[in-house]
């Protein structure tokens, strides 16, 4: 018996194939919130590929899993192991604002990417422009619905996020925005998919059920619109409405391709930021009297079937 | 000329030693006795012989080869059997299931028919005599008629060696003879049988050898033609015992409890006074009341008709605490399904119904417990090599007494014991018959309920003989014979005209 | 036999049965020692005091959880509502702490929110322990239907949206200062871990809990209170489960209906690791709290050296088998 536990813990030896960083290495800790968002998952993968770039860097991540306790725990280990830079992609605003202060406070430079926090416990932040996309979404709604319908009328249909995050809380807004200027247009259904496409699936399903007649359907990233897109079509009601989502990712399985193949009818780059963090972080490393900025800022680029193949090109990263 | 010899055994649980360098030899054709109190180790011996367990060390020759048996299947091929005292049937199965279940002379494919199993079951039924439908679930038939589908079972597979752990500590006198004229026509085709008890009636009657096992060794083997009682019980226990007869001491003539018309599910009418003092022996076979008669006093089965009277008083049991509280006191039956918490200690469980005694403002008093615990385990004489051990690691006598000790703790006026000698050893059955004594003596009323009736006839003033839930017969035990009250057992009612 | 292998046979039938899981969190925490990464002075970050006691606070949530669970399942019975009444918790005080209720009281409305809290959860509990007791519903379907109705409740309570619980002065954010500060956290769950240990080892009703999960039909017939210690087991759990939610709201800052999924998993976990049996009738406190540390290092060795989270799943059902298969051997 004793001999079995030694095998397992061996096993788990073995495993510490990421074990400790080398002296002389410097330490960048990620934390991301889920990994199962494509997103998020792009998030990853260009900053290994980036990173990998300058051999002196460790890059060590972690995958909350959309747990908030998990993502705080998560943070706090990094914390004991000192790294030089922490790049924190927050699950949720309220939940990880304390631990990444305390970060902070232990003297490491924090990077909040993407999504936000009640506090500025941060070195840097980079955002980008939600409320901006949510306009446009907005606007590129309110000209559709006036070219099919003759005016600004019609049903539409929001597929929402986590609810407790910054994206959501402005795509959604800055869409509401919009749409509240035009009394004959009506939003007659809002469900909550968590950016995940196969709630989005189902969400959409119950929706189809209810409502007779939707004319737009806004995913708030692009797997919740591929979600609802394959439940209406399903229920055979696919070419009754378009479908426009947020993220527009390059590569086979992202939102520009679903442009190109006429899935969706518009989506919005959301720029990963990966680039700009990875950037901030190695000047940190590099330069003592280097100030990181408070705040970045990136823009998006809506995306319709003028300039998918472009920007399919431009977008793609070698490989995928 | 041996048919199976098994050499120098040993086997520990624990730090236990269950067997020491034991030896057992079995002839050809004879019934074997193996004799011992109970923690002798005879049931562990029993089961190496068949295969179930792997004894420490030792060797098994079967016709001078020797044979390891690891598995029961290695047991089963060579034709060695055995049936557990608790029956390893399966109950929610068919009976013909049961037969071929396991069954290396049962060759279907994967799907077996109904009528395969039929076909192969029916010889082996009629030969003990078992007359059920193959379909029927083992669950619905009797006890008895369980231990005759073991039996059918083990000769299905051909059996030369049977194993029989306590048969009839389950049966009725009725079916124990049926168990025994089967017994008899295995040994007529060439079975050898071991038969694994502590009653001496039946090993005189029906075994041609004895072997006695002491704690873990053996002791000796006798053909039973040529030794005795004494002989046997002296090498059981390594003494002498006195089995003090009960001095014919007067109850007082004060009525403890007073039952009228009683009705529960099972009871029809059943009247009787319990003068206080006195020990009252319920005879009956299995089936008769017994049980009930306990279950209805105590609270447990619900009373459809009937006046109970306590001490004078209008008595109505609605659950065991309530009993209890009123001085109505019970120890069941089957101790290790309704009785023991067989992982708590010896002193836990002695002392769970009367926790309120050792603790204060619900905080218990480690020694408070122990002051009320120690000097009843010395009368009791109840030995535990360590107070923390769990109760079911103890001996069957052991475990009884813990439940007399939790039953007494509660201060009853009146105590119904359910066949509380059953499955223990020689000398823990003294201890408990003293008990009794001493408790009649002391001014309590006991309900004996037992199937041994030499036991009843021992211990009680009075006998009750129910049958089918009615009174068939009262006896001052003075009078009574073993043929007396297995006649009104047995009483067949004249319809009423 | 070896002579090791006696003594852990020897210790698990005196009911010291937490040594073999005791054992297996000191081997665990020499593995920890050994594959710590070690900080620039040389010295094992496993061991610094931070660390450690970030251990003893990332478990505390589920460890509170799991002492309820430790009772539950003494008894024979088992409660997959927990992490819901965690998330129902989460919700109720979060909710009362932002309403203007008792303005310039800040220490009552505290009180209050807590008091609703942990009541409301311990009268879910409730719920739970009559059906079981009363209507003789067998446990698993009992909380298994509770476990999604609580969750929908608190869904419905919240409109499926969090309560923020903000950052600045209010009551809210000061509820949310003192209940997520470490030495609350820990000493919480010490405290919890201390009354728990007394009532189950020292008490009538402790002997009561045990007695019921070892032999349910000795029980009724040995007289004993089964009703009344049923109904108290499960009200106490959802008491612990309401208490954990509220440490869970101040950690978080919210409250959050989607909280606390699959946690009635981690404690089962915790407390099959300790030793209990599932079946009823044996186990600690103490093997509970082992079985919680247990997993509480393991996750802090597999962070430490950046291992996959999900890997540590894995990893984490292995342990729970060979706890399991450990104590079987033990016992026989």
């Amino acid at each position: 018996m004793k001999a079995w536990k030694i095998i397992v813990l061996a096993t788990a030896l073995g495993l510490v194939g990421c074990g400790p960083h080398g002296a002389g290495q410097k330490l960048v800790a990620f934390s991301q919130a889920n990994n199962a968002e494509p997103y998020r998952a792009a998030q990853k993968s260009l900053m290994e590929k980036l990173f990998a770039q300058t051999p002196d860097v460790k890059l060590v991540s972690s995958d909350a899993q959309q747990d908030n306790s998990k993502q705080i725990a998560q943070i706090e280990t990094f914390i004991r192991q000192k790294p030089a830079v922490l790049i924190v992609a927050p699950n949720e605003r309220d939940a990880l604002t304390a631990v990444m202060g305390k970060a902070m406070e232990a003297g490491i430079p924090v990077i909040c990417l993407e999504r936000d926090i009640v506090q500025p416990n941060y070195a840097t932040y980079i955002r980008m422009d939600n409320r901006a996309i949510g306009r446009m979404a907005g606007q590129f709604m309110v000209d559709q619905l006036t070219k099919k319908n003759g005016g600004p009328r019609g049903n539409v249909v929001f597929l929402r996020g986590l609810l407790g995050v910054e994206a959501e809380i402005n795509r959604d807004g800055g869409a509401r925005e919009i749409l509240s200027r035009y009394p004959d247009i009506h939003i007659v259904a809002d469900p909550v998919a968590n950016w995940i496409q196969a709630e989005a699936h189902d969400r959409m399903t119950e929706v189809l059920r209810v409502q007779p007649k939707i004319d737009v359907v806004y995913g708030h990233n692009d797997p919740m619109a591929i979600g609802a897109y394959l439940a209406a079509k399903e229920l055979g009601r696919d070419k009754e409405m378009i479908f426009t989502g947020v993220d527009g990712l390059g590569g086979p399985s992202g939102g520009i391709k679903k442009v190109m193949d006429g899935v969706l009818a518009a989506t919005f780059v959301y720029p990963l930021g990966v680039k700009e963090a990875v950037e901030v972080s190695q000047k940190i490393m590099r330069d003592p009297s280097y100030k990181p900025p408070k705040v970045v800022t990136l823009d998006s680029i809506m995306v319709t079937s003028d300039n998918a193949a472009d920007l399919y090109k431009k977008l793609t990263v070698a490989g995928e | 000329m041996g048919l199976l010899l098994a050499e120098d055994i040993s086997k520990h649980f624990g730090g236990i030693a269950a067997l020491s360098a034991a030896r057992f030899e079995l002839a050809v054709g004879e019934v074997h006795a193996l004799m011992g109190e109970n923690g002798a180790g005879k049931s562990t011996l029993a089961r190496i012989c068949a295969g179930s367990l792997r004894p420490d060390s030792g060797k098994i020759t079967l016709e001078g080869r020797e044979v390891a048996l690891n598995h029961p299947l290695d047991a089963q091929k060579p034709g060695i059997g055995i049936i557990y005292q608790e029956l390893d049937l399966f109950p929610h199965l068919g009976v013909g299931e049961n037969l071929v279940i396991g069954n290396l002379n049962f060759a279907e494919g994967v799907l077996a028919r109904p009528k395969a199993i039929e076909d192969f079951s029916r010889p082996f039924l009629a030969q003990v005599g078992l007359t059920v439908d193959c379909a029927a679930w083992v669950s619905s038939l009797s006890i008895a008629q369980q231990q005759l589908l073991a039996i059918a079972r083990a000769l299905s597979m051909n059996c030369r060696i049977l194993f029989m752990d306590e048969p009839t500590s389950a049966l009725s006198e009725d079916a124990a003879e049926r168990l025994f004229e089967v017994i008899a026509l295995l040994k007529a085709k060439g079975v050898a049988i071991v038969y694994v008890s502590h009653k001496m009636d039946e090993i005189f009657r029906l075994c041609d050898r004895v072997t006695v096992l002491r704690d873990g060794k053996t002791i000796g083997t006798r053909m039973t033609a040529q030794t005795d009682r004494t002989e046997l019980i002296r090498m059981m226990v390594g003494r002498d015992l006195d089995s003090a007869a009960r001095s014919a001491k007067p109850a007082s003539q004060a009525v403890t409890l007073s039952v009228a018309n009683l009705t529960t599910r099972k009871l029809k009418d059943v009247s009787f006074e319990l003068l206080q003092g006195e020990v009252l022996g319920i005879a009956g076979l299995v089936g008769a009341g017994r049980s009930e008669l306990g279950a209805a006093l105590f609270g447990l089965d619900p009373i459809l008709h009937g006046r109970l009277l306590l001490k004078g008083r209008e008595f109505h049991p609605c659950n065991p605490a309530q009993a209890q509280r009123h001085g109505v006191g019970l120890v069941p039956e089957d101790r290790k399904l309704q009785g023991l918490m067989l992982q708590m200690s010896v002193k836990e469980n002695a002392t769970l119904s009367v926790l309120k005694r050792v603790s204060r403002w619900g905080f218990l008093r480690a020694t408070q417990e122990k002051n009320l615990f120690d000097p009843a385990a010395q009368r009791l004489r109840l030995k535990a090599a360590s107070p923390d051990l769990a109760v079911g690691n103890l001996s069957g006598g052991n475990q009884q007494k813990a439940l007399l000790a939790r039953a007494i703790f509660a201060d009853p006026d009146i105590l119904f014991l359910d066949d509380p000698a059953r499955g223990i050893d020689v000398a823990a059955k003294e201890d408990i018959y003293r008990l009794i004594h001493e408790l009649a003596a002391s001014g309590k009323s006991i309900l004996l309920a037992s199937s041994e009736l030499s036991e009843l006839m021992r211990c009680s003033d009075r006998i009750l003989v129910l049958k089918e839930g009615r009174v068939t017969g009262m006896f001052a035990a003075a009078d009574a014979t073993q043929e007396t009250i297995m006649a009104a057992a047995t009483h067949s009612f004249a319809q009423a005209g | 036999m070896s002579a090791w292998g006696l003594t852990i046979q020897r210790a698990s039938r005196s009911r010291l049965f937490q040594v073999p899981s005791l054992l297996a969190l000191v081997a665990l925490m020499i593995l920890a020692a050994l594959v710590s990464p070690t900080a620039s002075d040389g010295s094992r970050i496993f061991f610094e005091i931070g660390n450690l006691t970030d251990i003893l606070r990332q478990v505390s949530v589920i460890g509170i959880i799991s002492l309820g669970m430790t009772l539950v399942i003494l008894t024979g019975g088992i409660d997959l509502s927990v992490g819901s009444v965690l998330a129902l918790s989460t919700a109720l005080v979060a909710s009362v702490l932002t309403r203007p209720l008792l303005p310039g009281a800040p220490a009552l409305h505290m009180m209050l929110a807590i008091g609703v809290a942990v009541l409301a959860c311990g009268l879910v509990g409730a719920l739970n322990g009559l059906v079981v007791a009363r209507l003789q519903v067998q446990p698993f379907i009992v909380t298994l239907a509770s476990m999604i109705g609580v969750r929908g409740l608190a869904k419905w309570f919240t409109a499926n949206e969090n309560v923020d619980i903000g950052f600045g002065k209010d009551v809210a954010a000061q509820f949310a200062d003192i209940f997520r500060d470490k030495t609350v956290v820990i000493g919480s769950y010490i405290a919890a871990a201390i009354v728990f240990w007394v009532l189950l080892s020292k008490t009538v009703f402790g002997r009561h809990v045990r007695a019921i999960g070892d032999n349910p039909t000795a029980s009724i017939y040995a007289g004993l209170p089964i009703l009344k210690t049923q109904l108290w087991v499960y009200s106490l759990t959802g008491l612990l489960a309401g208490f954990a939610g509220v440490l869970y709201a101040a950690e978080n800052h919210q409250g959050n209906p989607n909280a606390g999924v699959a946690y009635e998993l981690d404690a089962i976990a915790a407390v099959v690791i300790g030793g209990t049996r599932l079946s009823g009738g044996q186990g600690t406190i103490i093997g509970t709290i082992i079985g919680t540390l247990i997993m509480g290092v393991l996750t802090n060795i597999l962070r430490l050296n950046n291992i996959d989270s999900n890997v540590e799943m894995m990893i984490k059902a292995m342990i729970i088998v060979l706890a399991v298969a450990v104590q079987r051997k033990g016992r026989q």
